[in-house]
């Protein structure tokens, strides 16, 4: 005999979509910011929760398996900060592209790599997304270029990437992402230098939780203020935890 | 009769005409004509997007993450000494990145500039990198002496879809060598990973790469007026090294001498002895190899030092000598 479940969730058949309030971004040489109200359907925010769940699931599992000594080396774990790939990835489209350090995992699957492979290529597998051969830190995919492990190092080739947007003239922007502690970096200077003069499509995104390893960024940053330390380019302070907050900014940059 | 600084900008001029994804960049490239002209005329032809005018820090990286979005950019060390500054965006990001991918990502771009001693440009301009980038596996590393090999050189490095570290020397800029009719055709490639026999010998091998190939062919032609016969090896390539080209010379003549302007330890020539122990040519060697090096001390900038801490012809002469024991 087989069983049928019904499940009786009318209130979610009445609302195709919704209409959110989310919080004003801070501006840096910018007379507007992102729009204040975001609307979301039901696809879409069925969508953002089950691959924030899953990026949740993954690295919680990762994690796991690291105490395990099942993944080795190095493990930088993305679970608390999910809202981020997945608000910027929705954004943009898949013909853009992103660049990110070495906290790569969410990034990673938000771009289309499985499961399996993410899960397979920390195992150290032929499975994995990269054969096994680079291991956490350095996973890619099509427009995808990792997951890098030295601190900084990723953001001159993301402008290098918007450099080659700007040449072939796709229309297509550069996500470059670094950390609260990188953004003390002298390289990020000299590329946000180049990116202004050169009129890069590049769209730097620094991902501040707070710390650098162990070191708070009181400690570590002679201002906190990362979204103005790019000077003459204009910044936003989008509040990170939000994954339609995230959506927004990071459409009206790619527009700009 | 073409200099080494003409074959290069032909080169440069064929490639950038022939693919529209090669550009060049680096501080000076465009309206200065380069800071050794080797790229004259160049931006006047092709523009601001295929030559590109840098500021004096940063570049590096963005040139090799152009690369990995499907441009083949030529990157311009003023010298290699400023590569120092750049040397993660070489190796971390550029050597490492198509093994790292698994083949997913490629990187074709090429590095290149003046490397090694110039002339009283003293200590922090003078060094030679060959050892260091001879010694990163991902990277293809090469160093012409002729107006040919610089040519034919970098014309396989730009159409080479590996990071590629071209090593030139200042000093041979301005030197003009013969350049044969097939040499000057626009396909003409000299390539990579093979040395080249630059003369005939049967006594001693010299194998060396760059400027003292020069040093290599005068001490030939003095030694062979005392009945000394010296084969010169150009090994035009650091790596992948021609040691086969190394080897059948050694079996030939059973002494070996490398010539190079880096410091000795961890060196080139340090390389070529420890492969030739390693392979079949060490039962042919009847003496132990010799390697003429530069001094190991930072180049000081007084003309009679400076000269005392390259390898000059005397030299080459003094150690072929010291391995015929004569």
């Amino acid at each position: 005999a087989s069983r049928v479940m019904v499940a009786s969730r009318n209130y979610a058949d009445f609302a195709n979509e919704a209409t959110f309030e989310i919080k004003k971004c801070d501006l840096h040489r910018l007379e507007e910011g992102p729009s204040t109200t975001a609307v979301m359907t039901r696809e879409e925010g069925l969508h953002y929760y089950k691959t924030m769940q899953t990026i949740r699931r993954m690295e919680l599992k990762s994690d796991q398996l690291y105490k395990q000594k099942i993944i080795r080396g190095f493990c930088h774990l993305y679970d608390g900060q999910e809202a981020c790939c997945v608000g910027l990835e929705v954004a943009i489209k898949p013909t853009d592209h992103v660049i990110t350090a070495y906290r790569a995992h969410g990034f990673t699957y938000a771009r289309g790599v499985p499961v399996r492979e993410i899960l397979a290529e920390l195992t150290g597998r032929k499975g994995g997304c990269v054969k096994g051969k680079g291991g956490s830190m350095h996973m890619y995919t099509k427009n995808f270029y990792g997951g890098n492990g030295i601190v900084g190092a990723q953001v001159p080739l993301g402008a290098g990437i918007a450099l080659a947007c700007k040449y072939f003239g796709k229309n297509e922007v550069c996500l470059t992402l670094y950390g609260d502690g990188a953004a003390n970096q002298g390289q990020i200077f000299e590329t946000y230098n180049m990116a202004a003069l050169w009129k890069l499509p590049c769209i730097f995104i620094c991902e501040n939780n707070r710390y650098g390893m162990g070191t708070s960024v009181e400690r570590a940053a002679a201002s906190t203020d990362y979204y103005k330390r790019g000077d003459f380019i204009p910044g936003l302070r989008v509040d990170g935890m939000d994954v339609l907050c995230v959506r927004e900014a990071a459409k009206f940059a790619a527009e700009y | 009769q073409v200099t080494v600084r003409d074959a290069l900008n032909q080169a440069l001029d064929e490639e950038l005409e022939r693919d529209e994804r090669v550009f060049l960049l680096g501080e000076e490239v465009a309206q200065y004509d380069g800071a050794y002209k080797i790229s004259r005329g160049l931006w006047k032809k092709y523009g601001d997007k295929r030559v590109i005018d840098t500021p004096i820090m940063g570049f590096t990286g963005i040139a090799v993450g152009a690369a990995m979005a499907g441009l083949r950019p030529v990157c311009e060390f003023m010298t290699f000494n400023f590569s120092m500054q750049a040397i993660d965006q070489v190796i971390n990001s550029a050597a490492k990145t198509c093994y790292m991918s698994a083949g997913a990502i490629a990187v074709p771009i090429v590095f290149r500039g003046p490397n090694g001693a110039s002339a009283g440009v003293a200590a922090q301009h003078s060094q030679c990198f060959a050892a260091w980038y001879g010694h990163c596996p991902g990277l293809k590393v090469v160093s012409p002496w002729s107006s040919e090999d610089a040519k034919g050189l970098l014309k396989a490095s730009i159409r080479d879809d590996n990071p590629v570290v071209m090593l030139e020397n200042e000093l041979l800029y301005g030197v003009p060598f013969e350049m044969s009719e097939q040499a000057q055709s626009k396909d003409f490639i000299v390539p990579i990973g093979k040395a080249k026999i630059e003369r005939q010998g049967t006594h001693v091998t010299l194998v060396s790469h760059s400027r003292p190939v020069g040093h290599c062919l005068e001490a030939a032609a003095v030694l062979a007026k005392e009945g000394v016969e010296c084969e010169v090896i150009n090994l035009r390539t650091i790596r992948p090294m021609d040691i086969e080209t190394v080897e059948a010379s050694v079996v030939k003549t059973n002494h070996l001498v490398t010539v190079e302007g880096g410091w000795p330890q961890f060196g080139v020539g340090a390389e070529i002895c420890a492969r030739i122990m390693e392979g079949s040519a060490f039962n042919y060697l009847d003496a132990p190899a010799v390697r003429v090096t530069g001094a190991d001390v930072p180049m000081p900038y007084a003309k009679i030092l400076e000269d005392n801490c390259i390898p000059q012809v005397k030299d080459i002469i003094f150690a072929v000598k010291k391995t015929l024991n004569i």
